[in-house]
């Protein structure tokens, strides 16, 4: 065997344990830094497209995309609040037990004698809620500015699909602690999921086809809630969903990038004008590379065929917008942490139903039309819904507004006419079923599928789907129609989980108020 | 849009962040409730002792009992191993119970939560704690969680025992329930004798009388002479009986007699004992405050307050409550609240179930005395008086005065024992019998020879006569009776003012006898009067003629 370093003055071997010992400091920060300390445009982008996570972004971001009143920075909210309840919910997991009745204890002691544990609940709770929050908001953002047009189709598809797994994560949350809340809001949920049993009791196949009773087994696991529907729902919640939904994330963001940075108007360029003097400068140096790459990578990159004068580097102009929104985020769900706890009721009892049982706040729209109809509430009138937003990239071509807020035919006034109809439609509808009860309180021998097909919530879908019909003819834009019906949802939505969550009291019945509620 | 805008949003946000993070940790780390509490409890330790002494969270852990308590995180004393401060309402010494409370765990007895590190969710005083700590005074309610069966002797013989052992300055040298137990200013020696608190459930030596007597004979008896005496033996008998139901649960034992002693379980059930005409009560000490309607109850949403305002006006409380208005004393609700706070029943392995309640549940031993007073206290006295005087509650039809000296003058014990086994369908007396109500046949007749004594304790007739001797003549008795008894008793029998007669019970157990007798004699003290007797209001009748109306009468038989 050869001895290392043979030939050279003996010592020596020494003398150079001791540099490549001082040299260590410099040599790890440069093998994790491939490009060295980012200090020249040329170095700031290698470092971004050397890192595999800083790669997910484009080296340079156009200006407009950088304006706050482009996305107000909901995208990066909605993922902060995920990072957030990640983090908070991988601390939980050393302590919470999901076994029912040890799960409520662990909870208990989790608030009691885990240091900070309580805190830490809160904040999953208000990240989980801010990520539900902004996820809705971010997703009216891109409606409006008409960004779910081509090339970027497919992104509002995965966009959706986040949107229902964010919903999916935080409804299987919602059972864990094993309270009396937990256990009624998921009864709710189970009756849900079994409501096709309406059509099909209606029909008279349940016996030969029951997809409702399919369904609960499914969820639960069993007919009850019980120690079957926990584990499942902490696997749902802690594995699959949050796996499911890194992975959408993954492609949500890389197809930001791959689409061409966000959607913007054609004239963008034309509107910034020229910078401002302070900013950072664009270009201080020759490019050491050309747009070669833009022959291999088919498509829109954002230089191809554009100047590059609009752009900036990513790094440092939009790594610090995200970062500062991210640590707003955190601020914001650090700070309701502080104040307001993360609830925690009575143990889940069986025998002592919560009196008038919720859903979470954001299925309490839905349960409003449950209350109508279970099988429209929870399940038909949400598939059209979501189907209907799933389809629109496709069937909007149109080009006119792309980029900028309420774009395309009728711009900003037909979206406030849109609100007025829609909240006049969603208030009007609730009143007269409020004041005036449902055919069922007329004739009580209707028979169910009537009831099923013609309830508040079919009416109220129905309004709004001629309402625009109307719109496109009158625009003869697909656009303007799709206006006017994601306004009317939008309004709908907020009206009706405003009237679950605050007006609806034991049995369902209005209140104007929690304090009327009769005494149980 | 500017990168220095972000900059500062950034840094802003960052910095705000931090200072809530080192907030929370120092909120955590100093300023929990317990922390405080445990380092001001160092403080006033001594120098030595304090060294020693660690501020770290405490618990009791009793995994059989379910109990993780960690009341001892702020209440040190109580701590085991640690050292109480004396007199201090935080620091201060757990009293001497029964059981002890680190083998025990606290929650188990006091209510509350356990768990919990804060004082306001530890005491259970917050939402959605459905069991908060007994109140102080009630404290004792909490041996209802484990002895559901607690044993307890009729209420007056509690109260003679008491007065007993008082006249017989027991107390001058013994504790009892927290008093006496000190010889008086001026005696010669501080002999005091052991604290006879929880000497029913410890036991006592069955020769101490005649062990007290030898000393206070003794030559060198010194304080004995003076101090002991010979007591009647029927007088330390009660005394003893007295000191078997010192359990170490002073005033629960007093409040659960009083409860057996108004005839509560009349209507309703406890443990599967009782009536049914009322709610069961057997976990009436676990209910949830906050699902308790206070709308008509003043003062503190508690359930000790929701149940003695309920004793006070019950259909105020809960609308629609056919519960009476008992005319119930201050004292006497207080009692009962106490009792019914001690209705709790939870269930540990059955290593912890004490004897008397193996006894109960196993053996079906009852966990009230099972005299006639007792018995009669326990399940008859709400409805038909103490004294069997009967009641008349506002919005119910009177109950029958069963003492009427006139109804145990001509009733025999059989009809009586038979009444009290079957009721009366249709009216509220149920059926008592132990497929129905749960009475063995020795009670019930221990109760109707209780009945006895309202009337001076004369013995029942005894049926010479068959059960049924009477030939009368029907369609004459059907006149008579729609002329003389039809418009208090109805047409058909069917009852108005007065008892129904056509009840299949009651033609099934009274003899010809006594409603021939009841027909002549009449009930004092009610509207029936003696139809042998000449009146100013009614004609008389023969005995043929009361003989037909019975005839007549007994024609509903089976009818229906």
């Amino acid at each position: 065997m050869m001895r290392a370093g043979a030939g050279q003055p003996p010592g020596s071997g020494m003398r150079r344990f001791a540099e490549n010992l001082r040299a260590a400091p410099r040599r790890i920060a440069e093998s994790v830094i491939r490009t060295g300390w980012p200090t020249t445009d040329r170095a700031r982008s290698s470092f971004v497209f050397g890192n595999l996570f800083f790669h997910l972004h484009s080296v340079r971001v156009h200006r407009w995309t950088l304006r706050w009143a482009t996305t107000w920075g909901l995208g990066v909210a909605a993922a902060g609040g995920f990072f957030l309840t990640l983090v908070t919910g991988i601390l939980l997991m050393f302590y919470y037990k999901p076994y029912p009745g040890v799960a409520y204890d662990s909870i208990k002691d989790i608030h009691f004698v885990v240091p900070t544990g309580q805190f830490i609940r809160n904040i999953h709770r208000w990240s989980a809620q801010l990520m539900v929050v902004a996820v809705f908001l971010h997703m009216a953002r891109v409606f409006y500015t008409a960004a779910y047009r081509p090339p970027r189709e497919f992104n509002w598809v995965v966009g959706m699909f986040l949107l229902v797994t964010t919903l999916g994560l935080s409804f299987t949350g919602y059972l864990l602690p094993w309270d009396q809340l937990a256990y009624w809001a998921i009864t709710i949920g189970a009756n849900i999921a079994q409501s096709p049993r309406e059509v099909t009791d209606a029909l008279g196949i349940t016996d030969v086809f029951d997809l409702g009773g399919l369904q609960k087994l499914l969820l639960l696991g069993s007919e009850e809630i019980g120690e079957e529907a926990l584990i499942r729902f902490y696997l749902l919640h802690v594995m699959i969903l949050p796996l499911v939904l890194v992975a959408l994330l993954g492609v949500h963001f890389w197809r930001v990038r791959k689409d061409g940075g966000l959607a913007r108007p054609a004239d963008a360029d034309a509107r910034l004008g020229r910078l401002a003097p302070r900013t950072y400068p664009v270009f201080t140096e020759t490019p050491a590379k050309t747009y070669q790459l833009a022959a291999i990578v088919r498509g829109r990159t954002p230089a191809v065929g554009r100047g590059p004068e609009h752009t900036l580097p990513a790094l440092p102009h939009l790594f610090y917008a995200e970062a500062g929104v991210f640590l707003l985020a955190t601020l914001i769900c650090l700070a309701l942490s502080m104040v307001w706890d993360a609830p925690l009721k009575e143990l889940a009892n069986p025998a002592l139903p919560e009196n008038p049982a919720k859903a979470p706040w954001y299925f309490l729209g839905l349960q409003e039309l449950v209350s109508f109809s279970a099988f429209m509430g929870g399940i038909g009138i949400p598939t059209v819904v979501v189907l209907g937003l799933l389809l629109i990239p496709y069937l909007d071509r149109e080009t006119e507004g792309t980029g900028e807020w309420f774009g395309g035919p009728g711009g900003p006034k037909l979206v406030l006419l849109s609100a007025v109809v829609g909240l006049a439609a969603v208030l009007g509808v609730e009143a007269f079923a409020i004041h005036f009860g449902w055919i069922r309180e007329w004739w009580p021998e209707t028979p169910q599928l009537l009831i099923t097909f013609v309830n508040p919530g079919t009416v109220l879908t129905a309004i709004y789907a001629l309402y625009s019909v109307a719109l496109v003819r009158r625009y003869d834009s697909t656009r303007a129609g799709a206006l006017g019906l994601f306004t009317c949802f939008l309004c709908g939505y907020v009206v009706l989980t405003v009237i679950g969550v605050h007006f609806r009291g034991p049995n369902w019945e209005f209140y104007w108020s929690p304090a009327h509620w009769p005494v149980h | 849009m500017d990168v220095r805008w972000n900059k500062l949003l950034l840094l802003g946000a960052s910095l705000a962040t931090l200072a809530l993070l080192v907030a929370a940790a120092v909120e955590e780390n100093f300023a929990r409730e317990w922390r405080v509490l445990q380092r001001r409890y160092r403080q006033r330790l001594p120098a030595e002792k304090a060294r020693d002494f660690s501020v770290q969270l405490r618990q009791i852990f009793v995994p059989s009992l379910r109990a993780t308590d960690r009341c001892t995180s702020c209440h040190v004393g109580m701590s085991p191993g640690e050292e109480p401060i004396e007199g201090d309402p935080v620091f201060g010494k757990h009293p001497r119970v029964a059981h002890e409370p680190a083998e025990y765990g606290c929650a188990v007895c006091h209510g509350g939560q356990g768990r919990a590190t804060r004082k306001a969710d530890a005491h259970g005083l917050v939402p959605h704690w459905p069991r908060p700590m007994l109140p102080r005074r009630y404290v004792y309610a909490g041996c209802g969680s484990c002895h559901t069966h607690l044993a307890v002797p009729n209420l007056d013989m509690l109260a003679r025992g008491r007065a007993l052992f008082e006249r017989y300055d027991c107390l001058a040298c013994h504790a009892l329930d927290g008093r006496g137990g000190t010889f008086r200013p001026g005696s010669v020696a501080a002999a005091s004798g052991p604290d006879l608190s929880g000497a029913g459930a410890a036991g006592f030596d069955p020769q101490w009388y005649e062990k007290h007597l030898a000393k206070s004979q003794a030559p060198d008896a010194g304080p004995w002479r003076v101090s002991f005496g010979p007591i009647p033996a029927e007088d330390r008998r009660t005394i003893e009986e007295f000191l078997s139901s010192r359990v170490g649960a002073p005033g629960l034992v007093e409040s659960k007699a009083l409860f057996h002693s108004l005839g509560c379980r009349g209507c309703h059930k406890i443990g599967g004992v009782g009536g049914d005409d009322g709610p069961d009560l057997t976990l009436e000490g676990e209910k949830d405050p906050a699902r308790l309607d206070f709308s008509n109850v003043p003062g503190e949403r508690t359930l000790p307050n929701w149940l003695a305002e309920h004793f006070r006006a019950p259909a105020a409380v809960v609308p629609g409550s056919q519960m009476p208005q008992l005319g119930l004393s201050e004292e006497q609700i207080d009692a009962l609240v106490f009792y019914l706070l001690s209705l709790r029943r939870s269930d540990f392995p059955e290593a912890y179930w004490p004897k008397d309640r193996i006894r109960a549940q196993r053996f079906g031993e009852r966990e009230f005395a099972t005299d006639g007073a007792t018995l009669y206290g326990t399940f008859c006295a709400a409805c038909h008086g103490p004294r069997g005087e009967g009641m008349r509650y506002p919005g119910l039809p009177a109950f029958p005065a069963i003492g009427n000296p006139d109804f145990l003058g001509i009733a025999s014990d059989r009809f009586v024992a038979a009444t009290v086994e079957h009721g009366r369908p249709g009216r509220r007396m149920p059926a008592w019998g132990e497929k129905e109500g749960g009475l063995r046949p020795a009670e019930i007749r221990a109760v109707v020879a209780y009945a006895r004594s309202f009337a001076g304790g004369a013995p029942g007739p005894v049926d010479r006569q068959p059960w049924r001797w009477v030939r009368g003549d029907v369609k004459a008795g059907a006149e008579l009776y729609a002329s003389t008894c039809a418009l208090c008793h109805g047409p058909r029998g069917e009852g108005a003012e007065g008892p129904a007669l056509a009840n299949p019970v009651l033609l099934a157990n009274a003899t010809d006898a006594y409603l021939v007798e009841t027909i002549r004699r009449g009930r004092r003290g009610t509207s029936m009067p003696g139809f042998g007797s000449p009146s100013p209001a009614h004609r008389v009748l023969s005995d043929q003629e009361i003989e037909s109306i019975v005839a007549f009468i007994r024609t509903w038989e089976g009818k229906r």
